[in-house]
């Protein structure tokens, strides 16, 4: 997968959340689209992670 | 003409005689000198008295101080005074009178007293300062300040001074390293010539004193000698309203001249003048080092009270990202239960929806078969009436040929066997 930012991540995962609310999507379009929302909950969650790791890295290092 | 006549030797006798009756004593006299000069070791002044507003000669008078007093007079005068017999001084003589028969009249001089005339030294002294303070002039030196950097020296000397030398040299050998530029403007600096001169040096320095810092005047050591020169009224208006400060080392301690008083500094030796300029710049190099401690000192400071802070802001960091990851990852969790529900909603109602299909087919089976078991009734009703044993009790039979009925008498040949079956049984026949 493309590197995609968090907040576009995010905004894209709250885009789904809408067209699911707004029944937008028909039953084959939704499993595709959770699917699509665990991938971006994964890579949301992965890079908050990341990024603590990060941070207490850089901060060990001093 | 009866009358005795005399020799002019004759008639300067009388009054060389008369004088020498009339007037045996000595006495001090004050006089201003109109010349002075010396002659094979004997000095001849000429003795003048001015009126005092109009400054025109009131009387005059020639002196002689003979080599054998003055000799003694002298040294002890110049040191005193710190001056030579010039003219133009004020002087208290202590004479006698004399008149020679060849020579006419003089005053003989037997001593002279310094203290007289330095007296009037310091009231043309006093008058000279009054002036130049009057002018706003006395201490515009000391208001110039030296340029931190020092160094392009414009030195007024006499060039074949020793303390010329003794200035270079020591300028030169400065255990700091320092580089000092110097050049030279020189001048006379005793007897009457010094006074223009070196405003005539001064005058050259300021046609490009830009190229220079400050200006050094100084004077060799040797002997004490005439100081006349530096304390005039013009010379000390040059000094003071020349651009660049001026420093002064015209050696001698008695006491301050007038150009020393106006000079931004003096010091009584060239070679103190150029130990002056080395400390000078030496101030600067330590203020330059000390300003660098200093400023190394407190970048350090600041540079470990900063890293004191930025340590307390990265601990929070982790602390403040775990509150903003908490916070990020509720979002998600919400979003994802959102999509979740939806999803089970939507999961029941499609459920609903197949339910709904299935009962209706169902209906729709249960509906088709009930219509397809009345049409096999009616059809078994049919077939029930087309029974064979119906007909066979109603006293038809059938004929059977092995098995199949015989609808035909020709299909029958003798000898074979045939069934005929009735209502109560089978009869078996053979055909003839």
């Amino acid at each position: 997968m493309k590197e995609i930012k968090y907040e576009a991540a995010l905004a894209e995962l709250q885009t789904i959340v809408n067209k699911m609310e707004n029944d937008e999507l028909d039953i084959d379009q939704m499993s595709e689209q959770l699917k699509r929302a665990q991938e971006l909950i994964k890579l949301c969650k992965d890079k908050l992670t990341k990024t603590d790791e990060e941070i207490k890295k850089i901060l060990a290092e001093k | 003409m009866t009358e005795k006549r005399l020799t002019l030797y004759e008639l300067n006798s009388l009054v060389r005689e008369v004088i020498e009756c009339e007037m045996p004593n000595e006495y001090w006299v004050e006089a201003e000198l109109s010349e002075c000069r010396e002659s094979r070791g004997h000095c001849y002044m000429e003795l003048i008295q001015k009126d005092e507003q109009s400054a025109t000669p009131i009387a005059k008078a020639s002196a002689k101080c003979w080599a054998s007093k003055w000799m003694l007079i002298r040294p002890y005068f110049e040191r005193t005074t710190g001056q030579r017999l010039h003219a133009g001084m004020k002087v208290l003589l202590k004479v006698y009178a004399q008149f020679h028969e060849a020579y006419g009249f003089s005053w003989i001089v037997t001593d002279i007293d310094p203290t007289y005339t330095l007296g009037d030294m310091a009231r043309k002294r006093q008058e000279i300062i009054r002036q130049l303070k009057e002018e706003g002039v006395f201490d515009l030196q000391k208001s110039l300040g030296l340029p931190v950097f020092c160094q392009r020296i414009a030195v007024i000397s006499s060039e074949t001074a020793a303390g010329y030398g003794d200035f270079c040299n020591q300028l030169a050998d400065n255990p700091y390293g320092f580089q000092f530029k110097t050049q030279l403007f020189p001048a006379i600096m005793q007897g009457e010539a010094t006074e223009q001169s070196i405003i005539n040096a001064l005058n050259r320095i300021n046609e490009t004193y830009d190229d220079f810092d400050c200006v050094v005047i100084i004077r060799g050591g040797g002997a004490t000698s005439d100081m006349s020169g530096f304390d005039t009224l013009a010379l000390a208006e040059n000094v003071a309203n020349f651009p660049l400060p001026i420093i002064t080392g015209i050696g001698h301690d008695r006491d301050e001249s007038i150009l020393d008083m106006v000079s931004h500094t003096r010091v009584k030796t060239p070679t103190a003048a150029a130990a002056l300029l080395i400390d000078h710049l030496k101030a600067v190099l330590d203020m330059l080092n000390d300003s660098q401690d200093r400023l190394t000192h407190l970048a350090q400071q600041k540079l470990i009270t900063l890293h004191a802070s930025l340590i307390t802001i990265s601990e929070a960091i982790p602390r403040l990202f775990s509150i903003v990851r908490t916070r990020q990852e509720a979002r998600i969790d919400g979003l994802y239960q959102r999509i979740l529900s939806r999803i089970q909603q939507r999961a029941v109602t499609s459920q609903g929806d197949i339910r709904n299909l299935e009962q209706r087919m169902l209906a729709a089976l249960e509906h088709k078969r009930t219509s397809e078991r009345h049409r096999l009734e009616i059809i078994e009703e049919k077939v029930k009436a087309l029974d064979p044993v119906l007909l066979l009790k109603r006293g038809y039979s059938i004929t059977l040929f092995k098995g199949k009925t015989v609808r035909d008498p020709l299909a029958l040949r003798k000898g074979d066997e045939i069934e005929t079956r009735i209502e109560k049984g089978t009869i078996k026949s053979i055909i003839q």
